[in-house]
């Protein structure tokens, strides 16, 4: 390859198709999977939908309704076609539209999972930093405890503890929900994003309101996410101070400070972009037992709710959007380690 | 500046404090309930029929007649102001002056536009009305407008009067608003979509707004036949976790918490600010077995039905292990309604269960497998199963599985033994009884029909029960059935449950009655 197409549009271009290339394929894959495991749960949605106590017609007629008296690959097809369409079906568990109900529970993950991201990834990033300058120091031996911790108490636990203490105890920080009873339902919420709903509400005390509610959800994500990132990067920064240019760059007289953050940092943005990019997929679909007990709306609660009902529409469409966040994510995030990487510069 | 320093977690927690403003009281004016709202799938009174939306019914629509709140066999005049009964017939004369929160005023044509509505559209709590012989192709000659303000209902059914008025007394037969429903209709949907998150009755208060999973909020409904509700709006928060809805009616963010555990109900005990009120109500807890089964044919033995009797610890499921919050009940009538046995001639007796096991050759070690909900207090009652049956050489296998995947399991015969519950459909004793003591033979799904029981006698006499017009001798007729059930059948009656709500002490005037749907938010005030 010439060194023109190597840094010309070419490489921008590859990098930018074949993400998509990618997402269409996963998408479709991921599409038939789903479909297929729906098609196997013991959770017969018909039931669910008449109830226990429907009479054999009632039944019958539901399932004709929801078109499980099809065979399926004709009910796969219908699907697919709806999907195409933009339509992802009718919730059995909400009687909603599904990219309704996922148009309203998404911006609320996004925010969760984007501020707990951004917290992780600096405190990450610095914890990282300080350790690797002195493997098996005090700091070292700190940073890998938390970060075991961030991996090891469940979340479930310690938000329960969280609000015990904060929200009933001590009365410092807002409780379950996005807002307090004052706020809770009378703001509009264009946006979806209740930090931003409250500020444009003009409201005084809303923006408080949300912004003490979010406090704790943000930590226990952010202290999830903590973990993997400083760990990772890490090990990603340790493994570089072992080669080569690392001695050369101290033998020339460079100090720590310079050697760790201007020689080795930018040799592990791949690295730490994956991770950031897991991380925070990861974050999306996953803040299900925070969503639970902060009773905040949220994809990942929605999914299991969805899974409990056997509502097929909605686990689709949510894991249709998933696996869409997911691919965009690793598109994006191979396309900038394309971009940033110094040794392709 | 150490101190400073050390206290700068603090400093930042504290600014937190300040940014979040008034604390700890739900706004004056506004109830604040919080419960789990999972369940609900649609608020179409038509279309509804799980306990959070059932619940909700009664403070948004109303019916002709409705049960009275401290005595659930005793029908009340709602948007009927009387009625008259004649041979297959009732005649109502509507409520003068009655609206809807519209404004619009209820008449024989909403009436007649309600319930038939609800019988074409076919959804989960149709076949209450079905009890009438009412279908999509008949509905109509059975509703009879006599003029603006009066309607006469007829039946096919061989059934009397009483237990029409029981039917019509179900959330099912909810009178809608029929100009504002058929505004919002869509193709021939009868507006069942836009019912699923709107309200369009008469109830004290109207849905202001419903999102799925999160909250069902309500305005005052000032214009309701009846009393004006006393508080302006009730927030129901969905608050799936139960430690969570703890600590929210602790604080006091939430006025009622539903649905607490023994665990979380024992952390409240005792702290000042807090009201535990009791309400009994009609779910009956039952062991099943499927005789049917063609795994086990030990099944279908009645030996193992009447060991199985002595086989369950009622009084120590019921006071230790689920803290008082059921009570030892062994009729399938729940206790409150007209006809309910109140005797338990049964109790924990190994050995007794051990000597009809030997007596009919069961006692060489028997397998059988427990479908139970996964979830508590479920899972607890299995676990004291297990170990007593165990204890009489019986080996219960333990099958923890959703709620949906266990149903499925029963509804096709996979079962061999099951923990369910049951909650009556409405007021009348038939409900129930045609559930426990009714096989019709046909598939239909009867408790009676999934347990394989076979019983043309015990299902005549029920049947004759519905049709005897004399209350005396009808509610003697449901005694004799009961004390059959309870002396012959493949199931087991164990438990009545009873629900303990805490309120916030500033909470007056909240009702509870039986049934499900009989939660009353109209004389609340704080």
């Amino acid at each position: 390859m010439s060194a023109a197409s190597r840094h010309g549009p070419w490489r921008v271009s590859i990098a930018l198709l074949r993400p998509l290339a990618t997402m269409a394929v996963t998408l479709a894959a991921l599409l038939c999977v789903t479909f297929a495991l729906s098609s196997l749960s013991p959770v017969d949605p018909a039931l669910k939908r008449v109830g226990d106590h429907a009479s054999r017609a009632a039944y019958d007629q539901a399932r004709h309704d929801l078109g499980l008296d099809l065979p399926w690959p004709r009910r796969l097809e219908r699907y697919a076609i709806g999907v195409a369409h933009g339509d992802l079906g009718t919730s059995l568990s909400t009687g909603q539209p599904v990219a309704r109900d996922l148009r309203r529970v998404f911006p609320a993950t996004v925010e969760l999972a984007t501020l707990a991201m951004l917290l992780a990834t600096f405190t990450g990033l610095v914890l990282a930093v300080a350790s690797a300058a002195r493997p098996g120091g005090v700091l070292d031996s700190l940073v890998r405890l938390l970060s075991l911790a961030g991996n090891s108490l469940p979340v479930f636990w310690l938000g329960l503890l969280g609000l015990y203490l904060f929200y009933a105890r001590l009365q410092w920080l807002g409780g379950p929900g996005r807002l307090s009873d004052a706020y809770e339902y009378t703001i509009d919420m264009p946006t979806g994003l209740v930090l931003v709903d409250a500020w444009r509400s003009g409201l005084p005390g809303a923006f408080g309101s949300a912004a003490s509610h979010m406090v704790l959800p943000v930590l226990l994500l952010a202290g999830y996410a903590v973990g993997n990132v400083a760990r990772l990067t890490r090990a990603a920064l340790l493994a570089e101070s072992r080669k080569e240019y690392v001695l050369l760059a101290r033998a020339t007289g460079a100090g720590e400070a310079r050697v760790l953050l201007y020689h080795m940092l930018p040799n592990t943005v791949g690295v730490v972009l994956t991770v950031l990019a897991l991380t925070y997929a990861n974050l999306l679909q996953g803040a299900v037992l925070v969503e639970t007990v902060f009773a905040r709306p949220g994809v990942g609660r929605y999914l299991t709710t969805a899974l409990f009902a056997a509502d097929t529409p909605a686990i689709l469409g949510s894991t249709l959007l998933i696996g869409a966040c997911f691919v965009v994510i690793n598109g994006i995030t191979d396309a900038l380690v394309h971009l940033l990487d110094p040794r392709g510069a | 500046m150490r101190a400073a320093r050390r206290g700068w977690p603090a400093a930042l927690l504290l600014a937190g404090c300040a940014l979040q403003g008034a604390w700890a009281s739900s706004p004056p004016r506004v109830l604040v309930v919080a419960q789990d709202l999972d369940d609900i799938v649609s608020l179409d009174p038509a279309e509804g029929f799980e306990l959070s939306s059932m619940q909700a019914f009664t403070s948004l629509y109303q019916r002709l007649v409705q049960p009275d709140p401290e005595q659930p066999a005793r029908l009340l005049p709602v948007l009927a102001s009387s009625w008259q009964a004649g041979p297959g017939s009732l005649v109502f004369q509507l409520r003068p002056g009655a609206s809807f929160a519209s404004g619009n005023p209820v008449t024989a044509d909403d009436v007649i536009y309600s319930l038939s509505r609800a019988v074409r559209l076919n959804r989960s709590p149709a076949f209450i009305l079905n009890e009438l012989g009412w279908n999509a192709g008949t509905v109509d000659q059975h509703l009879i407008r006599l003029d603006e303000h009066r309607v006469r209902v007829t039946w096919s059914t061989p059934v009397g009067p009483t237990f029409a008025l029981n039917v019509l007394s179900a959330t099912v037969a909810s009178i809608v608003d029929r100009r504002e429903v058929e505004a919002h209709a869509r193709g021939a949907d009868a507006g069942n979509r836009w019912l699923h998150d709107h309200s369009a009755g008469s109830g004290p208060f109207r849905i202001r707004r419903y999102i799925p999973h999160e909250a069902l909020v309500l305005d005052a409904n000032p214009g309701s036949p009846g009393d004006a509700p006393r508080l302006q709006t009730i927030v129901i928060r969905s608050v799936p976790d139960a430690a969570t809805r703890e600590l929210l009616v602790r604080v006091g963010d939430a006025d009622i918490a539903r649905d607490l555990g023994p665990d979380q109900l024992a952390a409240l005990r005792g702290r000042p600010g807090l009201v535990f009120r009791q309400f009994p109500s009609a779910a009956i807890h039952y062991l099943l077995f499927n005789t049917a089964s063609r795994d086990q044919p030990a099944l279908a033995n009645p030996a193992l039905w009447q060991a199985a009797r002595w086989l369950i610890d009622y009084q120590g499921l019921a006071h230790q292990l689920l803290q008082d919050q059921y009570l030892v009940h062994q009729g399938f009538l729940a206790a409150g309604f007209p006809g309910a046995l109140d005797d338990t001639p049964y109790h924990l007796d190994i050995p007794r269960a051990r000597a009809i096991l030997h007596a009919a050759g069961l006692d060489h070690g028997l397998t059988l497998t427990l479908d139970v909900f996964n979830q508590a207090p479920f899972l607890e009652i299995a676990q004291s199963l297990q170990s007593t049956f165990g204890a009489a050489g019986i080996h219960l296998v333990l099958h923890p599985a959703l709620t949906g995947e266990v149903y499925s399991r029963v509804r096709s015969h996979a079962e061999q033994a099951v923990w369910l519950y049951w909650i009556p459909d409405y007021s009348d004793a038939h409900s129930t009884a045609s559930a426990f003591a009714l096989n019709r033979e046909d598939g239909s799904t009867s408790i009676a029909g999934r347990a394989g029981w076979h019983i043309p006698a015990l299902s005549a006499q029920t049947l004759a029960a519905v049709r005897e017009a004399d209350p005396g001798r009808r509610l003697a007729d449901y005694r004799r059935i009961q004390a059959e059930v309870q002396r012959s059948s493949p199931y087991v009656i164990a438990l009545q449950e009873r629900r303990e709500l805490v309120l916030r002490s500033n909470v007056r005037g909240y009702r509870q009655g039986l049934n499900a749907d009989m939660v009353y938010y109209d004389q609340v005030s704080k």
